[in-house]
């Protein structure tokens, strides 16, 4: 997560990719191995969660089927996973998918405009950013989604209650970094626009934007999550539909195995958006580090 | 025809400690295709001259002209090189030198052809597709170098722009920067506070006091147009570095005992 | 000069300060007179005056303050028990590059999962009480693990080299030299943990639970009791938000 010079919370590409190398001792190790044994940092994680993964999945597999613990608790593998196989022809399931995507993806369209926006405006206006910091701050670690029940109550148990409140938790993380990304351009760059006579638009997708952007990409990133987190977690308290919603339904009805399908898609689908956001951000700040 | 005039500048700046005058009663001339480098204390002023004529500060009263026209704001005809790192890091070498040249608005081909020129010219050919964080610092000044020259502007303002690199690189770099300046003939004015980076580079040297800035020597440097570093320990580079020594000795201290006194 | 200098420098900012926080203080009164317009509009949403009394009222009443009680001991307990966890698990990925290669890519997949989908799974084995302690141990773990892990290898070169020719041990390193260098991105852990172990716990009630705020919420939706429903909810958001603000002046002036 991330450290922020403004909230407190921002760092670019803090948390998973941060590619500078612990400085500690094993760099002065006396003996190394020779070169071609060593695999790549990478392929180690890669291999080492593939590993993690696979001994989870046995573990389960043959808890269960022993009766280490009750079906109902946590099934096999081998049933969740049939479990979801027979998602993929239940209609019911595609339209809980195309309502949270709709949902998810309308906040992080939103949530990224209104936070660029905001992010520039308070960077021009500093006294207008410092007078909203403090409450970007603290509602940054999203106690947003307590207010959904009265948003509930004003527009109604619906898709744009959710869409509201995602938008807004999507927003925060965006302004707030971009914020700290555009105060902390290097005053060099300033000077070096003003000396080349840049035009305001020159300046701002020239010069601002790109030397802001490893901010900016970290704080969409959290948007993007936020609002994936905040729309499913509004779905679970209460809804009509949506993949958060339908959790919740099976777990009432006591339809385990179909609950457990929807949990598992849950994680997986937000595991490999964490993933694409990873590697897109990786494209952006691609040459900005040897 | 790209003289620098200053006439009577003085520069003012409202600290919240009152008001603190930097430069003072400046009145000075670089010739046209002149090379002159600018020595004080660190804190005197030289930066905030530096940054009057190219019209990034204004003076708070004096006239400064670069060819014979008056200079309010910055401007094509003037280059500058600053002392921070000022490559850009998402663009690549080629990139970060055509950069000038796009703002100004300059056809695709024009730029391309112009930033090969100037690459060409400050020794960097073969890394026009490499980013400034794979190349060393005295690689990426040489950048920021190109990108002032790709504009072939009439005046090149160079703000201690090997401060940050090592004594090698510099003395490495300050003869490139000669050798170009004297193929070019384009103005110069070098700030720096390195007295023999001073006289090696330059024609004339500027003495610069402790705040208010004012020169308070002018020194013209005799020396043969052909320099290398043998000529470090020539009787008549001795002499030029006493003389500009002595100058400055009494300012460095004064100012060093003003800044000490201060914090 | 010197001291006039500072000075005024410092009460220049001493009033920019004053400024800003009558600007925020200005921006909390523009949102109460949109609530007290708003409440006007439409029934559902009670006056201010109004939710304030029966917040007052509330606080008076044993039965709303045992759900307090219930959702304050769950709170407490996953923030401490999260932040600990967190910090430990942290200092080991920070530490060691094995622990790191292995485990870094499924910490951050599971920071970027919705944690409350495995509600359902904790119940069976946690009971009503403890699973909502669980989850908010979950929300608060992660801000802190994260934090202190980069953290720890954002230590400088130098004060490991420092440490190594001064021969500190390893509690010695730990105490003198990372847990200093770390603060800040600490204390930013420890704020969203704050804040997110309320979180979890009270989403976690939402969904269910024997006693607390959260049940109070949807009960008080339920029944279309809304000015109760809108007094637990700024209760909440105003303790968290008060405790969130607290750390983050505090974070600043150790900057």
């Amino acid at each position: 997560m991330m450290t922020s010079v403004m909230g407190g919370d921002v760092e670019p590409g803090t948390g998973d990719d941060v590619s500078i190398e612990r400085p500690d001792t094993e760099s002065d190790r006396p003996v190394q191995l020779p070169r071609r044994w060593r695999l790549s940092d990478p392929l180690i994680s890669a291999g080492a969660t593939a590993g993690l993964l696979v001994v989870m999945a046995v573990v389960a597999e043959v808890g269960a089927r022993s009766g280490w613990w009750r079906a109902s608790t946590l099934p096999a593998t081998s049933t969740m996973l049939s479990g979801v196989a027979g998602l993929m022809d239940d209609p019911q399931f595609w339209s809980d998918l195309t309502r949270s995507g709709l949902e998810i993806g309308l906040a992080i369209l939103f949530g990224s405009t209104a936070g660029l926006l905001s992010g520039l405006l308070f960077w021009k206006l500093p006294t207008l950013g410092r007078i909203f910091e403090p409450y970007l701050v603290s509602f940054y670690a999203v106690p947003m989604v307590l207010f959904y029940p009265l948003a509930i109550v004003v527009v109604g148990i619906n898709a744009s209650s959710v869409v509201i409140l995602a938008t807004i938790m999507a927003t925060i993380p965006v302004a707030l970094n971009t914020t700290v990304g555009l105060n902390g351009i290097r005053p060099v760059y300033l000077k070096l626009s003003r000396s080349l006579q840049c035009k305001p638009h020159q300046m701002l997708f020239s010069i601002a934007l790109p030397a802001a952007a490893p901010f900016i990409v970290a704080g969409l990133r959290l948007g993007v999550v936020y609002a994936l987190i905040g729309s499913i977690a509004m779905e679970f308290v209460t809804a009509q539909a949506g993949l958060g919603y339908r959790i919740r339904y099976y777990y009432e009805i006591f339809d385990n195995d179909r609950m457990f399908a929807y949990i598992l898609v849950v994680l997986v689908l937000s595991v490999l958006l964490t993933a694409l956001l990873a590697g897109l951000e990786r494209l952006v700040v691609k040459g900005r580090t040897s | 025809m790209s003289t620098i005039q200053l006439d009577d500048i003085r520069v003012e700046f409202d600290t919240p400690s009152g008001k603190v005058v930097a430069v003072n009663g400046v009145t000075q001339q670089v010739p046209s295709g002149g090379f002159v480098s600018l020595v004080g204390p660190s804190g005197c002023g030289k930066s905030t001259l530096l940054a009057v004529i190219s019209g990034l500060t204004r003076a708070t009263s004096g006239q400064v002209a670069v060819g014979g026209k008056a200079v309010t704001r910055p401007g094509r005809g003037i280059g500058v090189v600053f002392q921070e790192e000022s490559t850009l890091p998402w663009r690549t070498v080629q990139e970060n030198v055509q950069f000038a040249l796009q703002i100004a608005g300059v056809d695709k081909g024009e730029q391309v052809e112009r930033a090969n020129w100037a690459i060409d010219l400050v020794g960097l050919k073969g890394f026009e597709k490499s980013y400034p964080s794979m190349l060393s610092g005295g690689m990426r000044q040489r950048v920021a170098l190109a990108r002032t020259l790709a504009l072939e502007p009439g005046v090149v303002l160079m703000d201690e722009p090997f401060a940050a690199l090592d004594q090698q690189t510099r003395i490495f770099l300050g003869a490139e920067v000669r050798d170009i300046w004297q193929r070019s003939q384009q103005t110069v004015l070098f700030v720096t506070h390195d007295i023999s980076e001073a006289i090696l580079l330059s024609q004339q040297v500027w003495v610069m006091s402790y705040r208010p800035g004012r020169i308070i020597d002018v020194i013209d440097v005799d020396l043969p147009e052909h320099r290398d570093a043998s000529i470090v320990s020539s009787p008549a580079f001795n002499q030029l570095h006493n003389r500009v020594w002595s100058s400055l000795q009494e300012e460095s201290k004064r100012g060093f005992r003003q800044q000490e006194t201060r914090t | 000069m010197s001291l006039a200098a500072r000075r005024s420098a410092s009460a220049m900012r001493g009033h920019e300060n004053v400024k800003e926080i009558a600007g925020s203080a200005g921006l909390a009164l523009v949102a109460l007179v949109v609530w007290q317009v708003a409440s006007g509009l439409t029934f559902v949403i009670p006056t201010p005056v109004e939710t304030l009394r029966v917040l007052v009222a509330n606080l008076g009443d044993p039965a709303y303050l045992t759900d307090v009680r219930a959702t304050a001991v769950a709170v407490v307990s996953a923030f401490t028990v999260g932040t600990v966890l967190g910090g430990i698990m942290g200092l080991v990925l920070g530490l060691s590059r094995w622990a790191r290669l292995i485990f870094e890519p499924l910490v951050i997949a599971l920071n970027g999962v919705p944690k409350i989908v495995l509600y359902p799974i904790l119940l069976p084995i946690f009971q009503l009480s403890g699973s909502k302690v669980v989850m908010g141990i979950l929300f608060a773990l992660f801000p802190v693990l994260i934090n202190v892990a980069t953290g720890v290898r954002e230590v400088p070169a130098v004060y490991w080299k420092l440490g190594r020719s001064v021969q500190a041990s390893r509690v010695q390193m730990l105490l003198h030299i990372i847990l200093p260098t770390i603060r800040r991105p600490l204390l930013t852990g420890i704020r969203l943990a704050a804040s997110l172990a309320v979180v979890g716990v009270v989403l976690s009630e939402f969904f269910a639970t024997r006693r607390g705020l959260g049940r109070v919420v949807l009960q008080s939706y339920g029944h279309g009791d809304y000015a109760e429903m809108v007094a637990t909810i700024l209760l909440l958001i105003v303790v968290s938000f008060t405790v969130s603000i607290m750390l983050w002046r505090w974070e600043k002036r150790i900057r």
